[in-house]
C-alpha cells in the first residue's frame, strides 16, 4: 500500500498520567522473564525452603520445647534463624539473578540500545534504576517476600504472645538486610552485564564471583580464618548478624563483612557509572 | 471583498550549533561546526569517518561538550537535553532494536520512554507500524524481522512519540533497491505533509536530492558547505558551454579580465564562472570583445558534481597545507 493511502495523525494525548521511566524499565524487565515457565518452576521452587520453614514455625508453636529437642537449631523461629532461612535460599539467588540480571544491560550493549534509550527524556540514573529494581524484584522475590510470608503465617498460628514477640521485629529486620544485601547484589551484577556484552559469560562471572569465590574462601580459611573475608555471599550472609544479632557466621567481624558489602556496592555503582553512557569514547 | 491581514512571525532557528567542537581521545571529530536550521528536510553529507553520527549525536545531547553550544527549539543541549528529547526522534545506524520483544511491544516500550502514558503508546505504536508498512508484522519477534522490517521498525520507534525532528542516520543502509524507494517515500512524505523536521545523515547523495531540501556537507569535521539543494551552495561555481565566431583570443583575454577561466573541449569552450552571476559576466566579456556567441549553455551541475568538488577542494586545500 503507498505511503499516501496509509495515512499518519499526529499524537493527541489522552490526558492519562506517564509513568516514570524508571518504572516503565522496571515493569517490563520484570514482566519479560515470568514468561519463561523454567523461571516460573525455579520461582515456585525457590519457595519449596519456606514451606519447610513454615512447617518448622507450625511445629514449634504446636509442640513448643519439645520440638527444639527433636529438631535442634533447625527449629529455631527467633531472629537467627530467619538469617539462616536466607542462608538456604543462597543458591536460588545465585542461579536466579543469574538468568535474570546478566542480560540486563549486555544485551542493550550489544544491540546499541543503550543509545535507544538515552535518545528518549531519560537520564542513564533512571535506566539504572529501572534495571536495579528487576534484580531487587526477583531478590526480594525469593527472600523477602518467603520471610514476610511466614511471619504472616506466624502470627496466625501462633497461640501466645510470646509466638508474636519473638516474630514481630523479623519483618523489619529482614526488610533492612535485603535491601543493603540486594542493593549490593544488584549493583555488582549490573556492573558485571555494563562489562560485557555476552550474556552468557556475564552469568559465568556472576557464578565465578558467587561460588568460585565461595568454594575458594572455604579452602583458603583452612590456613587462614580470616581469608573468608574473600567469600563474596558469605560475607553477604554475615553483614546480616548486624541486623538480626547472634553469632558471627565466620572469623570476619559482622561490621567488616557490612563494609564488604557497602565496599562492593560502591565498586559497582562506579563501574556503572564509567560504563554506561549514550556515546563510548575509545581512548 | 475584504482583505485578510495576515501576520507573519519570525520563525527563531528550530536547532542551531554553535562552534562545536568534539574529540574522541585525541582524534578531533568535529571542527568548529555551526550553522542553524529551520524546520524542514535537511541532508547531512559526507564521506564515511566525517563526524556525520558524532554531530546527530551532539544533537540528542549524547556527547559532553567542551567547546561550543548546540540548542534544540530553544533548550540548550548541555543543560536540558531530555526536554529536547520530548521533541526528538532518533534512528541509529547500528543496531537499535530491543530484543526478545515483538514489533509493536517494542515501539510502544519506546514510546512510554518518551513520557507517553502506557495506553497512548501501545495506540500510537499501532499506528505508526502501520504507516510504516509493518502492520502484518508488528507481533513478530523484532529480532526475526529482515533488514529493511528492521529499518522500517526503527523509523516507527522514532516516530512514535510525535516527535518534531527525526534525526534519521543512514536510513537507507542495507536496503535493497524497493526497499529503499520504499524509506525514501516515507520520509519524503513525513517532511513534505506531515510537518516533521528530517536530519537525514547518509552518504548516498540520490537520497538527499530525494527528500531534502538543504544540505549540510562535511568532511572531516569541518562544515563544507550549508545551503539549499536546488541552489549551489554558497562559494560554487557553475560551467558554461560555448560557441562562437570571431577572435577568440580577445575573447579568451576579455574572460580572463572578468576572472574567468575557459577549457576547450574540441570545437566548445567550457567556462568556469561564479554560479551567481555566471551568464551575465560571459555575455559582457563577449560583448567587450566583438565575440558573437552562437550558443551560451549552462553546464547544469548535478548535487553529485558540487559535493565532489567541495569535498575534493577541502582534500587538496589541505594536503596544501
Amino acid at each position: 500500500m503507498p505511503v499516501y493511502e496509509r495515512g499518519y495523525r499526529h499524537w493527541e494525548h489522552s490526558g492519562h498520567r506517564a509513568r516514570a521511566p524508571w518504572w516503565a524499565i522496571a515493569r517490563r524487565g520484570i514482566a519479560e522473564p515470568l514468561k519463561s515457565r523454567r523461571l516460573l518452576f525455579l520461582l515456585a521452587v525457590a519457595w519449596v525452603p519456606a514451606i519447610v520453614k513454615g512447617g518448622i514455625l507450625y511445629f514449634t508453636f504446636q509442640m513448643g520445647e519439645l520440638s527444639r529437642l527433636i529438631g535442634g537449631k533447625w527449629t529455631d523461629i527467633g531472629p537467627r534463624g530467619f538469617l539462616t532461612y536466607l542462608g538456604w535460599q543462597s543458591p536460588f539467588v545465585l542461579i536466579l539473578l543469574a538468568i535474570v540480571g546478566s542480560g540486563l544491560i549486555s544485551r542493550d550493549r550489544r544491540e546499541n540500545g543503550l543509545a535507544l534509550y538515552l535518545s528518549r527524556p531519560l537520564g542513564v540514573r533512571d535506566y539504572v534504576l529501572g534495571k536495579g529494581a528487576v534484580v531487587m524484584f526477583y531478590y526480594f522475590a525469593v527472600t523477602l517476600l518467603p520471610v514476610w510470608a511466614l511471619c504472616l503465617f506466624g502470627y496466625l498460628v501462633t497461640s501466645g504472645a510470646t509466638g508474636l514477640q519473638m516474630l514481630l521485629l523479623i519483618p523489619l529486620q529482614a526488610l533492612a538486610y535485603c535491601l543493603v544485601t540486594g542493593a549490593g547484589f544488584t549493583l555488582v551484577l549490573l556492573a558485571l552485564s555494563s562489562v560485557g556484552q555476552r550474556t552468557v559469560f556475564v552469568a559465568l562471572w556472576w557464578v565465578l564471583l558467587y561460588a568460585g569465590t565461595d568454594g575458594l574462601a572455604k579452602i583458603m580459611s583452612l590456613f587462614s580464618p580470616a581469608l573468608e573475608i574473600l567469600n563474596f555471599p558469605g560475607q553477604f550472609l554475615n553483614a546480616g548478624i548486624v541486623f538480626f544479632g547472634g553469632e558471627p557466621l565466620c572469623e570476619v567481624p559482622p561490621a567488616a563483612s557490612l563494609l564488604v558489602v557497602v565496599a562492593y556496592a560502591l565498586l559497582g555503582a562506579w563501574v556503572l557509572r564509567r560504563r554506561i553512557k549514550p556515546v563510548e569514547v575509545v581512548a | 471583498m475584504q482583505a485578510t491581514t495576515i501576520a507573519v512571525k519570525p520563525v527563531a532557528a528550530a536547532i542551531a550549533v554553535q562552534d562545536l567542537t568534539f574529540a574522541y581521545a585525541a582524534t578531533p571529530v568535529l571542527q568548529g561546526v555551526s550553522f542553524s536550521l529551520e524546520k524542514r528536510a535537511v541532508g547531512l553529507l559526507g564521506p564515511n569517518g566525517s563526524g556525520k553520527t558524532t554531530l546527530l549525536r551532539a544533537l540528542l545531547g549524547h556527547l559532553p561538550l567542551k567547546r561550543g553550544a548546540v540548542s534544540v527549539m530553544g533548550c540548550d543541549m548541555a543543560h536540558d537535553a531530555r526536554g529536547a528529547r520530548r521533541r526528538l526522534g532518533w534512528m541509529p545506524e547500528r543496531g537499535g532494536i530491543l530484543p526478545g520483544m515483538s514489533g509493536v511491544a517494542m515501539v510502544a516500550y519506546l514510546g512510554e520512554l518518551g513520557g507517553m502514558p502506557p495506553t497512548d503508546a501501545l495506540q500510537r505504536a499501532h499506528e505508526v507500524l502501520n504507516y510504516v508498512g509493518l502492520a502484518d508484522e508488528r507481533y513478530r519477534e523484532a529480532d526475526t524481522y529482515s533488514q529493511g522490517m528492521r529499518q522500517r521498525l526503527k523509523l516507527a520507534q522514532a516516530l512514535v512519540h510525535d516527535p518534531d525532528w527525526l534525526l534519521l542516520d543512514e536510513p537507507t543502509s542495507g536496503l535493497d533497491p524497493r526497499g529503499r524507494v520504499s524509506m525514501l517515500e516515507l520520509m519524503r512524505d513525513l517532511a513534505a505533509n506531515k510537518g516533521f523536521g528530517i536530519i537525514l545523515s547518509t552518504h548516498l547523495l540520490a537520497d538527499v536530492r530525494e527528500v531534502c531540501q538543504e544540505i549540510l556537507v562535511l568532511r572531516q569535521g569541518r562544515l563544507l558547505s550549508h545551503g539549499r539543494v536546488e541552489v549551489a551552495p554558497p562559494g560554487a561555481t557553475a560551467q558554461f558551454l560555448v560557441e562562437g565566431f570571431g577572435d577568440e583570443p580577445v575573447f579568451l583575454a576579455a574572460l580572463e579580465a572578468a576572472g574567468l577561466t575557459a577549457t576547450r573541449r574540441e570545437r566548445l569552450l567550457e567556462i568556469t564562472a561564479p554560479a551567481d552571476a555566471g551568464a551575465r559576466l560571459v555575455l559582457a566579456a563577449a560583448s567587450a570583445s566583438g565575440f558573437a556567441l552562437r550558443r551560451l549553455q549552462p553546464r547544469r551541475e548535478t548535487l553529485e558534481d558540487l559535493f565532489y568538488q567541495l569535498v575534493d577542494d577541502a582534500g587538496d586545500a589541505r594536503s596544501k597545507d
